[in-house]
This record gives structure tokens, C-alpha cells and sequence, in this order.
């Protein structure tokens, strides 16, 4: 039985020589967690219930304590599914400190605009990263981070892309994470005035000069993504017109003073009469136009049903039914834009809580990554190794290059199977650098192999999948085959 | 049994572009030096290549006689030449020059292969493979940014699963059996994984009596023909030369890697047989060298270089508008100017590799003239 020391010998000297940008990686990782050695108790029946189709769902995988500190909350399993619930819905309530202190050796996260130019691109690429897979690991306020994915693939923004590698990392902090459970309305302000944004789009390009057209990159994204969606009834006049409305912003460039400063000129402005979405914007605007554009994006009802339809994509399935994207839509629209109301909504809805579709998504690479790291009670330093995982499943955060961000649907994923396996038996054997976990204590602290699978699963493994553990000669192989199966890929 | 290709990606993807670079700015009028060009000799009267005795291609030029091991594949049409080419930026800078060139431009999101790759994956139909992009080395190169997925590996080492694998192979091949969301992709992988297995598993022997050099170039060269060879769905592999930027004594440091770039080079062409015609292999570096020779019998960084494209169905044979190298025709501080730019020679290798809208999104804002090479 491997004790902690063992482990922390296993796990071998490239992971604890492994370093963050130029910080060098003590054991700080290894250090902090869990205790390893307490029993849990996993669901049984032959299906998932409805407590862990909502864990599944709105976390980034279930860790061994995690069914029980639920099942504290509330009485039945369905009362504590709706307990749980309503608990991760106020994140300001869930003490998040201890996910909060494994960032604290990663310095850019907490840096002005201004310092975030004196790094090199790729620290802030690599420390962004792994902030941002640390508290996917580690953090309580798990349906807080999922819904922070969202919100970065929908606002995506690549950072290989010009300025963006240094102003990815404020985009991330000060729009993304900002406003994730905000208002939607501040968080496509705060997105629209980003100076990442303003750089990915081209944004900062879009001036009123003699002969010039306005540049209309992210006027068209703002609709076509960000708001009203593809089919959400504007067209190319409304792209141009909103491109005249937001000309004159831009971001000051690296070379130059006040890098990375959002400004507005006003002699680089369109200050004519715009006609956006059948609304008419009077001339003389000036900066006040984004506001108006803003406003009119906002109210618009396609807006409400693209949004909705995406989340409901997310938490729901691939093809949700109209019944729960339009209820969605509706409290999007009744509350003005609160994400958390929205949530709540989505939350609540029968076609949610229905343990009849769990497994019915794919969890996407990074999903399944930091899934492996939670319900195996891993360690993980989310450093080279993980990222070096993610980039060959082909979702290496923040370095989606086109601005509709990653896909959220199974056939985009499927063909990443290989590395997962490779993934759940390196993992498994404790073969990755900067991750440890024990496979022999989980089983046991499982109540057996069997135990150990339905709280992989949800539900008691069926005769094929005892099987398969069987096959390949149980222990770290048996939990290898586990974390491959197709079971353990869908949530 | 269906055709591994087949199980492994579209049939129509069986061609694979393998992406060579050499870092540090490789002397193109070295590797293919304008003999007959009185300017080049004139400018580097110590170590010019003489006229006489040289490889004559065509026009004022000649192979660098350590690379020699590429003449029958150049009399074959088998290999192309791109003379003064290279890309618009001017910095002479490592750094700069090798990100413009490997991500196509400026404010531009990702790098050209990679974006290449992500358009190429659109119009394929069925399973990608696990490993459609390898990028042989520690890292991904820049040109592979945005690419749907990369692996990056050393060696096949890389790839293990732990011991054989086999304890894995069978519990998910009946694990995913009938799945209806991941049936496919499994069949997919698990012969991937086969194809791993065997790669690991035997002493790599070449085909055709090929030899490879002991060098990391010729090792590297040797593991993108195994995975060519096993058909495992590859469509793009990237494989870097490091040591190339001759400011001192160029003729010692680079004859060695000239020949090693030759020799492997001729060795893959060999061991690829006819997948030779559906495998592309393009030799770039982000710029060429001064035309006049330093005083330490080095090159200082110039603009206009050498650009090799072998295999894939290249028509082969010398490509250059030839400036010359008279004093006015020399930019800046006398270097050979940009005549064709990379953009054009690579599109012209992609034309063949893939749809002409992978091509087009491989290089945005940029209007192609693709290169018939």
C-alpha cells in the first residue's frame, strides 16, 4: 500500500522540477488537498440517479467526498440534488480559499495590464492555463467554473492572435470571470471594451478616415455570436451601421505609452445618423453610441433565444427540446440578462432534471481531464504535462483560433479517444509528470473494484464492464480500463 | 476488413505534407549555389562554390556538392527548387522572421498549417485520426497553432500505453463495442493503437535498402516515414533542423548538415517508394544569408534563400525568376531579394495536398499566385 511519502517519490522528479514561467515548482501542489485515506460511499442502482446526473453535469467531475457533502445538504437524493443546487448558485457563500491558494505561485493572474507587458507571451499562456485548470481541479464553486468556460468559449479569444498574448490574462479576470454569473449586459460591455477583445476582433482598427470603410470584424461577431446568432434576423446594413457606431474605440499598442488603454477618439467616430436593428441612433453620439448598441443587442429577443439555446446545449443536451430553450429564453428576457436567474431556470427545468439523459454529452477534452483529476482524488499540477494533454486533444484553453470558440458538440470530440486512453493509463500508473494518484487506496476507500466503477459511473457496473476491469488484471490497469470506457467520456 | 486508411480517415486524406524547417536562416546560396553567377562569386571570394565540378541544375545554378545524394531525385523530377524566395518581413530578425513566416502574416489568429489543418478537417467526412498532425520534437511549431489537435512527440516512446498495451486493447474493444456515439472512433483508435504497437514493438528496417543517418534530423525523417508508412492517418508532420545561422566559418558547420539534409532526405525517398507521390515534404528556413561573405568566412542574415519541395507529386526542376546579383538588384545591406514569396511556393504544394478552400484559409489576407512546383 503506497503511503503519501511513496507516492510523492512516484511521482518522480519531472514533475517537481516542472516550473511556471520562472517561478520553480516546489511540492506546494503535492502538498495541499484532500485527505487521501477516508472511505466514501458511491451511488448503486443500475442507473444514475438524479444527485449525480446534476454533480456530473455542472462540475467538472465528482470527487469521492463529493456525494456525501451533498447528500449533507438536503434529505432525499432528489431534495439534495436541488440543494446542491441552490448552493452553487451563490458562489459568494461557498469559501473558496483553499482552490484560491494554488494561485498563489502563478503572479500574472493578479497583474495590471501595464506589468502583464513585461512578461514573456508564452508565461502568460502557460499561467493562464493552468489558473484557469487549477480551479477547474480544485475549486468548490464548481458550476461557477463551468459556466466561466462558457462564457470564454463564447467570447473566445485566441491568444496567439497579436496583443492578445499579453491581454488575454486581464480579459479572462476582469470581463470573463467578472461577470460570469453577472449581468449579461456588463458582460458583453465589459467584453466589447476589452482591450483583448479589441485586439482579436479588430476593434481598434475600426476608424472613420477618408475613403476608409469602417472595419466590421467584430460588429458582425458581436451579432452573429455574441448576441442575436446567425439566424437572429439582422443583416449586413445592421453590421455596418453597428460598425459605424463602435468606430473611434481602440486599445494603445505595446510600442507606445499607456500600452494596453482603452480610449475613445472621437475625431476617429462616425457621429452620423445609424439605423441598427429598425432603431434609429441619433448623430452626435459619440462614445454614448455603444451604450445604445449595446441596449438594442441586449433587448433583442433573438439574443434571449441564442443565449439560452447555447446553455441548454451545455447542461442539457445537443439538441434540446424548444419547450426548455424557450423557458430559458424567457426568464433571460424577464430578469434582463441575470445569468444566475437564467440558471436557475435552466437548472430547474424537467428536461434537465431528468437522470434519463445522463451520459447523453461527451465531455470535452478538458472536461474529461480535470474529471479524471477530481474522481480520482489526483494530484495535479495542471503544469506542461496537462497542457501537453490538452493540446493533443485538440482543446488547449485560450488557443481556439476562430472567434466561435470551441465546439460543444460529440462529433467535434469523438476523435480524440486515443489520447484519453493514453491519458487514463498514464494516469492510472501514475506516468505523467506532475500528477499522482493511488489507485490501490481509491478501491479500498471505495468498498472494492466494483464500488470504485459505480462511483466512476454513477451506477453499479454492468456485467461488461466488471468484465473488462477483470480482463486487464485489475488495480492501476483496472482503473486505466475505467477511466477509458465510454461510461467515464460522457456525463 | 475494411482498408486501414479507410477505418482511419477519408481515403482521399492519404496525402500527407511533412514540413521541414531550418532554423537559424539557411544559406540558400550555399545549398544551391548560382556557380555561373559572377556577382556570387565576386562576393565570396573565399567560399564561393567554384564552377567547375559543381552539381549543375539549371540556369546559374548548381547543387552544393555535400549534396550530392539529391542529384538523382532532382534528374528524376522528383525535387523542386524555389530560388530567392522567402517572406515579406524585413526584420532579419530569428525570431520575427520564423513567427511571420509560420503564421502566414501579422494579427492573424494561429499558424498556416495549423489553420490549414482545421479547414482541411471540415471537409472530411468519417474519423480524423488521432494523429492527423505530429510535430516531431519537444513542442509544437508555431506554423501548427489552431491545428484541431497536435501530438508531439519524441519518438514513438511518446506514444506508450503502458507495457504493450494489449490489456487495454481488448477490455475496450469490447467496451465499446456498439456504442452508438463512440463505435466508430473506437475502431478508429484501437487501430491506431495497433499501428503504434507495431512501430514500438519492431526494429524500424526501411524499405528498399534505405539507410538512415544516426543523426536527429535522419531519426526524426525516419519516424514520419513509419507513420507514412502505416498508414495511420497522417496528414501533416513537422519536423525541425535546428543550427543553421553561419556567421563563422559557414563551410565546416554546415557542410555536415548539408549532407545529412541531403542523405536523409534521399534515404526517405527511397524508403517511401511510390507513397513518395502522395507524401509532400517541403524544406524552408525563415530567410537566406548576405551574399558577401564576413570576415570570419561566415554569412551575416540576408532575405531571398533556397526552398526545397520533394515528393507529392511535384513537377520537380528549378524555379526562379533570377534577379541576378549586381550591386542595384540587392536589398538593403546586399542581400538576395524576395522574389517568390513562401506563401505561393507552399500553396502551390497545398493545391495538392487538400481542397483549395483549406489552401485559401491556410493563408488569409494574402492573394495567392501559387507556385506550379
Amino acid at each position: 500500500m503506497p503511503t503519501r511519502r511513496s507516492l510523492l517519490i512516484a511521482v518522480g522528479s519531472a514533475g517537481l522540477l516542472a516550473t511556471v514561467g520562472c517561478t520553480p515548482m516546489s511540492s506546494w501542489w503535492l502538498a495541499e488537498g484532500p485527505p487521501m485515506d477516508t472511505p466514501f460511499t458511491p451511488p448503486s442502482g443500475a442507473r444514475a440517479d438524479l444527485l449525480h446526473h446534476v454533480l456530473d453535469r455542472c462540475s467538472y467531475g465528482i470527487r469521492p467526498g463529493d456525494r456525501a457533502q451533498a447528500l449533507a445538504l438536503g434529505g432525499s437524493v432528489e431534495e439534495a440534488a436541488h440543494a446542491w443546487i441552490a448552493w452553487q448558485l451563490r458562489p459568494d457563500d461557498i469559501d473558496d480559499s483553499e482552490a484560491r491558494r494554488s494561485l498563489r505561485r502563478i503572479p500574472s493572474l493578479t497583474e495590471p495590464i501595464g506589468e502583464l507587458y513585461e512578461y514573456r507571451e508564452q508565461d502568460l499562456l502557460r499561467q493562464l492555463v493552468q489558473g484557469h485548470s487549477l480551479m477547474a481541479m480544485r475549486s468548490r464553486r464548481q458550476l461557477y467554473e463551468v459556466v466561466v468556460q462558457f462564457w470564454s468559449d463564447h467570447f473566445n479569444i485566441d491568444m496567439s492572435k497579436a496583443e492578445c498574448a499579453w491581454l488575454k490574462t486581464a480579459d479572462e479576470r476582469d470581463v470573463i470571470r467578472r461577470h460570469a454569473f453577472g449581468r449579461f449586459r456588463d458582460l458583453l460591455r465589459a467584453s466589447a471594451l476589452s482591450p483583448a477583445m479589441l485586439w482579436y476582433l479588430d476593434g481598434r482598427d475600426n476608424r472613420v478616415a477618408a475613403g476608409a470603410r469602417p472595419n466590421e470584424n467584430y460588429a458582425r461577431e458581436l451579432l452573429e455570436l455574441h448576441t442575436l446568432g446567425v439566424h437572429g434576423g439582422y443583416s449586413q446594413r445592421d453590421v455596418m451601421e453597428v460598425a459605424r457606431c463602435l468606430s473611434g474605440w481602440t486599445v494603445r499598442a505595446k510600442n507606445g505609452f499607456k500600452k494596453g488603454t482603452v480610449e475613445f477618439h472621437a475625431d476617429a467616430h462616425d457621429d452620423g445618423v445609424k439605423q441598427v436593428l429598425g432603431t434609429t441612433i441619433s448623430a452626435g453620439g459619440g462614445a454614448r453610441d455603444l451604450d445604445r448598441v449595446l441596449e438594442i443587442v441586449c433587448c433583442h429577443p433573438s439574443t434571449a433565444g441564442h443565449i439560452a439555446g447555447k446553455l441548454c446545449r451545455r447542461f442539457i443536451c445537443e439538441d434540446p427540446p424548444d419547450t426548455a430553450i424557450a423557458a430559458v429564453a424567457a426568464e433571460f428576457t424577464a430578469s434582463h440578462g441575470d445569468i444566475r436567474a437564467t440558471m436557475r431556470r435552466l437548472l430547474a427545468r424537467p428536461e434537465f432534471l431528468d437522470p434519463a439523459c445522463h451520459g447523453a454529452k461527451l465531455k470535452r477534452p478538458f472536461h474529461f481531464l480535470v474529471s479524471v483529476v477530481r474522481a480520482t482524488d489526483a494530484r495535479c499540477d495542471a503544469g506542461p504535462a496537462t497542457m501537453a494533454y490538452f493540446a493533443r486533444m485538440g482543446h488547449a484553453p485560450f488557443q481556439f483560433p476562430t472567434p466561435d470558440g470551441y465546439p460543444d458538440h460529440a462529433h467535434a470530440w469523438r476523435d480524440t479517444l486515443l489520447w484519453r486512453w493514453n491519458l487514463a493509463a498514464s494516469a492510472a500508473s501514475n506516468r505523467i509528470p506532475g500528477f499522482a494518484l493511488d489507485a490501490a487506496g481509491l478501491s479500498r476507500r471505495a468498498g472494492g473494484d466494483d464500488r470504485l466503477m459505480a462511483h466512476l459511473f454513477g451506477r453499479d457496473p454492468d456485467e461488461r464492464e466488471s468484465g473488462a476491469w477483470r480482463r486487464s488484471g485489475g488495480g492501476e490497469r483496472g482503473l486505466a480500463v475505467a477511466l477509458a470506457s465510454p461510461a467515464f467520456q460522457r456525463c | 476488413m475494411t482498408d486501414p486508411i479507410v477505418a482511419l480517415g477519408n481515403p482521399d486524406n492519404a496525402r500527407a505534407l511533412i514540413v521541414v524547417f531550418l532554423r537559424g536562416g539557411a544559406d540558400g546560396l550555399a545549398l544551391v549555389p548560382p556557380v555561373d553567377d559572377d556577382g556570387y562569386q565576386r562576393a565570396r571570394p573565399r567560399i564561393a562554390i567554384p564552377a567547375t565540378g559543381a552539381i549543375r541544375l539549371s540556369g546559374p545554378f548548381a547543387l552544393h556538392p555535400c549534396m550530392a545524394a539529391l542529384e538523382p531525385i532532382y534528374r528524376e523530377g522528383r525535387l523542386a527548387v524555389v530560388h530567392a524566395a522567402g517572406s515579406d518581413d524585413p526584420t532579419r530578425s530569428h525570431f520575427e522572421a520564423q513567427d511571420r513566416m509560420e503564421r502566414a502574416g501579422t494579427g492573424i489568429a494561429g499558424g498556416w498549417l495549423g489553420r490549414w489543418l482545421r479547414a482541411d478537417a471540415v471537409v472530411t467526412t468519417g474519423p480524423r485520426s488521432a494523429l492527423a498532425s505530429v510535430a516531431i520534437g519537444s513542442a509544437a511549431p508555431e506554423c501548427l497553432r489552431g491545428a484541431p489537435s497536435v501530438t508531439v512527440m519524441r519518438s514513438f516512446a511518446d506514444l506508450d500505453l503502458g507495457a504493450d498495451g494489449a490489456w487495454l486493447r481488448a477490455p475496450l474493444d469490447a467496451l465499446y463495442a456498439g456504442d452508438g456515439m463512440l463505435g466508430d472512433a473506437a475502431t478508429s483508435a484501437l487501430r491506431g493503437l495497433d499501428a503504434i504497437a507495431t512501430m514500438r514493438s519492431e526494429a524500424y528496417v526501411p524499405a528498399h535498402g534505405a539507410e538512415y543517418g544516426q543523426d536527429d534530423f535522419a531519426r526524426g525523417m525516419a519516424q514520419i516515414a513509419q507513420l507514412v508508412k502505416a498508414q495511420v492517418g497522417l496528414r501533416a508532420a513537422t519536423l525541425d533542423y535546428p543550427g543553421w545561422d553561419s556567421h563563422f566559418f559557414q563551410g565546416p558547420l554546415i557542410e555536415p548538415m548539408m549532407r545529412s539534409l541531403a542523405a536523409t532526405l534521399a534515404a526517405f525517398t527511397l524508403d517511401l517508394g511510390q507513397l513518395l507521390d502522395t507524401t509532400s515534404v517541403v524544406v524552408m528556413s525563415e530567410f537566406g544569408r548576405r551574399v558577401y561573405e564576413n570576415s570570419s568566412l561566415g554569412t551575416d542574415h540576408g532575405r531571398g534563400g533556397a526552398l526545397l519541395v520533394l515528393g507529392g507529386g511535384t513537377p520537380g526542376g528549378m524555379h526562379c525568376r533570377w534577379p541576378g546579383l549586381e550591386g542595384h538588384v540587392l536589398e538593403g545591406p546586399g542581400d538576395v531579394p524576395v522574389v517568390h514569396d513562401y506563401r505561393d511556393v507552399l500553396a502551390g504544394v497545398l493545391s495538392r495536398c487538400g481542397s483549395s478552400a483549406a489552401t485559401a484559409a491556410a493563408f488569409p489576407g494574402w492573394e495567392l499566385a501559387p507556385l506550379a512546383v
